[in-house]
């Protein structure tokens, strides 16, 4: 009996103690915030904006053809003081208790970019739902909520589209790169590199991109787009580069995977377009008499994509002449990246990093004025070595015979 | 004393487990920035070297634990007042690593739930072990190593796999001189974990094969140290020195970054895993070194019937060392360094051997 009793009563307690419901939380009770959007109000506090997904509407939309049903996620905002006030204030508008651990996307706004980031992700890091392996944007020309509002067809979730759209734009690419809120921290924390962030901007009328009508037409009224890269200094939004100047940028971080890039032949300016399959940077600092400068060494492998002019890939000679040229193409569109930095005083490519990395000495006298004085007249030596592997299909271009 | 007896395989899982226990969260040795690895393995140099000091103590006397034969050496009175400064001790670190334990989980998985509780469900589990006997927890620990260790494998080949590991972050190796890395030595990364080994100079006597004790040991020390340098670089590797410095607990921040194919990804259960299995066998080494050390200074027969009255204690003693996490931190860093691990781990232990040394000599010339 005494046995029995001991038996039961140990059962009972696993039963309580394992079950583990101390602080539940019902699935039904929570609103899964896919991203997060972070404006300023005209008064000066912060408003945060969730995309909060509609479980019903994206897995049914897709089945039913069109999502007449509803709409794939809605839309909270609430402002405050900071970030952890207006993610609680939020709840008086919401019927379910807000989970940040499947936030996938931060949007900035542009105008909070340029007062700065520093105080904003500390509350980011410090939360344990929250990921740093979040991906951050800026939003450019629109708020971050305008952003956040638009529906998109194929990715029912406008987030995924966002970085969907990062991820394949950067590979294929390489003008512009996905950040992850840890990266920025990092970048933030450590002398020597500057954060950079891809920017989205929306193209077409904003108003009607909020409305199921949007992914109803094959030209939605309003897209999401990628474009450009947000450079920063002391946490602070200072300049943007666009096209091949962001390109150039990438190509000094090692971002690039595979991009295409059209040089000029023969006064025919957009003659040919270089597949690039393979690329390597590799930066290594020097110091010559106290003074650090930066050697850049670009490897490149690839294809010929296109030729519109007629050129004889038969003839090796032919090949290491167009080798060159990409080469010239490549080097210009880093030293413009880098001419662009230098202007707006702000060590994007961890530059500086480098130098503390191999001459950590030297370093510690010139940390303070890096930015301001060294950065800027730095000497940067960028070499590339472009390489045409193959032809693709064919050797000579059709245009040939004529 | 337990008329148990344990082999050299499983004085080697308790060394390794209790080595690795609360060290391989916790930021250990972030002091010396890049340089942590060679923190940890100096650290592990003179914790070996310190290992020897109470090895030899253990060969003047092969049956006896630390409390027995610090009366021995140090004569009745202060040999009784010097066990009881040990037992205190080790409740006191038994505590200070549930304590940790506690205010890890709660930071990062259970939010919403009392320190108190945590605690005292780990605390249960704890006593329980101890009530069965040195024995029985070292069994246990041979099915957790292997667990333990395959899932550092795996964690190590996701992260690899990921490409999270940047060497770039490691340099420049020797920013500041030796002078940063001898100090994060003798501040933080000799007494813990590597001088902590003096818990085990009560677990020696249950040793069923002298012999192989000191390869045993050595190997045990040696293999938990190099994991340990190799866990916190690639820590440093994945996260740079700087963000692994500020961070509560790195090796979390790491795992969380663990992406593979995507589906591959939040494995934070790696982390909670190896944690509540390290933090289980530290406090479980320590308590059961009190435990014993309790029995045997006031010459009880039997051990168990301490375990529920020691175990409440360093419950609640768990709760009331400090007020929020912190000031445990600082306190453990600062205050139980200089005044615990210094005196307890390095100078008593080789007064006692000098001791005991002239003591042999003497005897012999008579």
């Amino acid at each position: 009996m005494k046995r029995k009793m001991a038996m039961i009563f140990s059962l009972l307690l696993c039963a309580i103690t394992l079950s583990g419901c101390w602080s539940k939380k019902e699935l039904t009770d929570l609103a899964f915030v896919i991203a997060v959007g972070i404006d300023k109000t005209e008064d000066g506090k912060y408003m945060m904006i969730f995309q909060v997904v509609n479980p019903g509407n994206v897995a049914g939309a897709t089945q039913r053809g069109g999502g007449s049903g509803g709409v794939p996620v809605s839309i909270y905002k609430a402002t405050g003081d900071n970030v952890v006030e207006a993610s609680r204030k939020a709840s008086n508008k919401l019927s379910r208790l807000i989970y940040y651990a499947h936030t996938n996307l931060v949007v900035i706004s542009e105008e909070i970019a340029k007062e700065g980031v520093d105080g904003l992700l500390d509350a980011l890091e410090r939360n344990s739902q929250f990921r740093t392996t979040a991906m951050v944007v800026i939003a450019r020309h629109h708020s971050a909520e305008d952003v956040l509002k638009i529906l998109t067809p194929i990715d029912k979730i406008s987030a995924n589209q966002i970085i969907k759209t990062l991820q394949f734009s950067e590979k294929v690419w390489g003008q512009t790169l996905n950040v992850r809120v840890g990266d920025v921290i990092h970048d933030l924390d450590s002398a020597g590199k500057a954060p950079i962030i891809s920017g989205v901007e929306i193209v077409g009328a904003v108003k009607k991109g909020k409305r199921q009508t949007n992914v109803q037409a094959s030209e939605p009224d309003a897209r999401l787009n990628i474009n450009g890269i947000a450079m920063f200094k002391n946490g602070k939004l200072v300049g943007w580069v666009f096209g091949e100047t962001a390109r150039g940028v990438l190509w000094v971080m090692d971002k690039i995977e595979q991009t295409s890039i059209t040089v000029e032949w023969k006064r025919k300016k957009e003659a040919v377009a270089y597949k690039v399959v393979r690329a390597k940077t590799s930066v290594a600092a020097h110091m010559k008499n106290g003074k650090p400068s930066i050697s850049i060494r670009i490897k490149a492998e690839g294809d010929i994509g296109e030729s519109l002019v007629p050129i004889d890939f038969t003839n090796p000679m032919q090949i290491f002449a167009l080798e060159k040229k990409i080469e010239q193409t490549i080097k210009n569109e880093v030293v413009h990246a880098v001419g662009k930095a230098k202007k707006e005083k702000t060590d994007v490519f961890g530059f500086g990093n480098a130098v503390y990395r191999s001459y950590p000495r030297e370093w510690k006298k010139m940390k303070h004025v890096w930015d301001e004085s060294i950065f800027p007249q730095l000497e940067v030596n960028v070499t590339v070595d472009a390489f045409v592997r193959r032809t693709e299909l064919r050797t000579k271009p059709y245009i040939f015979g004529q | 004393m337990e008329p148990v007896k344990i082999n050299a395989r499983q004085l080697f899982v308790l060394i390794v487990l209790f080595e690795h226990g609360s060290s391989i969260v916790i930021p250990l040795g972030v002091g010396a920035k890049q340089d942590v690895w060679l923190a940890i393995l100096l650290g592990l140099t003179f914790g070996l070297l310190l290992f020897f000091v109470y090895y030899r103590l253990h060969r003047y006397y092969p049956d006896a634990p630390l409390t027995a034969y610090a009366q021995d050496i140090a004569g009745p009175w202060v040999g009784k007042i010097l066990a009881f400064i040990y037992i205190v001790y080790f409740l006191y670190i038994a505590s200070r690593v549930l304590r940790d334990f506690g205010e890890l989980l709660l930071t990062f998985a259970y939010p919403e739930t009392p320190l108190f509780i945590l605690n005292a469900i780990m605390m249960l589990a704890v006593m329980y072990g101890v009530y069965k006997g040195i024995e029985v927890v070292a069994r246990t620990g041979e099915l957790f190593l292997t667990f333990l260790y395959l899932l550092a494998v795996s964690g190590f080949i996701l992260i690899i796999s990921t490409g999270l590991v940047d060497l770039h972050r490691l340099q420049p190796v020797l920013e500041e001189g030796w002078k940063r890395v001898w100090k994060v030595v003798f501040t933080e990364t000799l007494y813990v974990p590597f001088g902590e080994m003096i818990v085990f100079t009560m677990l020696f006597p249950y040793m069923n094969n002298p012999k192989k004790m000191k390869q045993v040991a050595i190997a045990g020390m040696a293999l938990s140290g190099i994991n340990l340098a190799i866990i916190m670089t690639i820590n440093i590797a994945v996260l740079g020195a700087d963000v692994a410095a500020r961070s509560t607990f790195p090796l979390l921040d790491t795992i969380r970054k663990i992406q593979v194919a995507n589906f591959l990804e939040r494995l934070d259960i790696f982390f909670m895993i190896a944690l509540i299995i390290g933090g289980f066998f530290k406090v479980s080494v320590f308590f059961y070194a009190a435990v014993i050390g309790t029995a045997n200074l006031f010459h009880m027969q039997n051990h168990q019937r301490l375990v529920y009255l020691l175990g409440l204690m360093v419950l609640l003693l768990s709760i009331a060392i400090a007020s929020n996490y912190p000031e445990h931190i600082k306190e453990g860093l600062k205050i139980v360094t200089i005044y615990m691990h210094v005196p307890l781990q390095i100078i008593i232990p080789l007064c006692l051997l000098v001791a005991a040394a002239i003591r042999r000599r003497s005897f012999k010339q008579q």
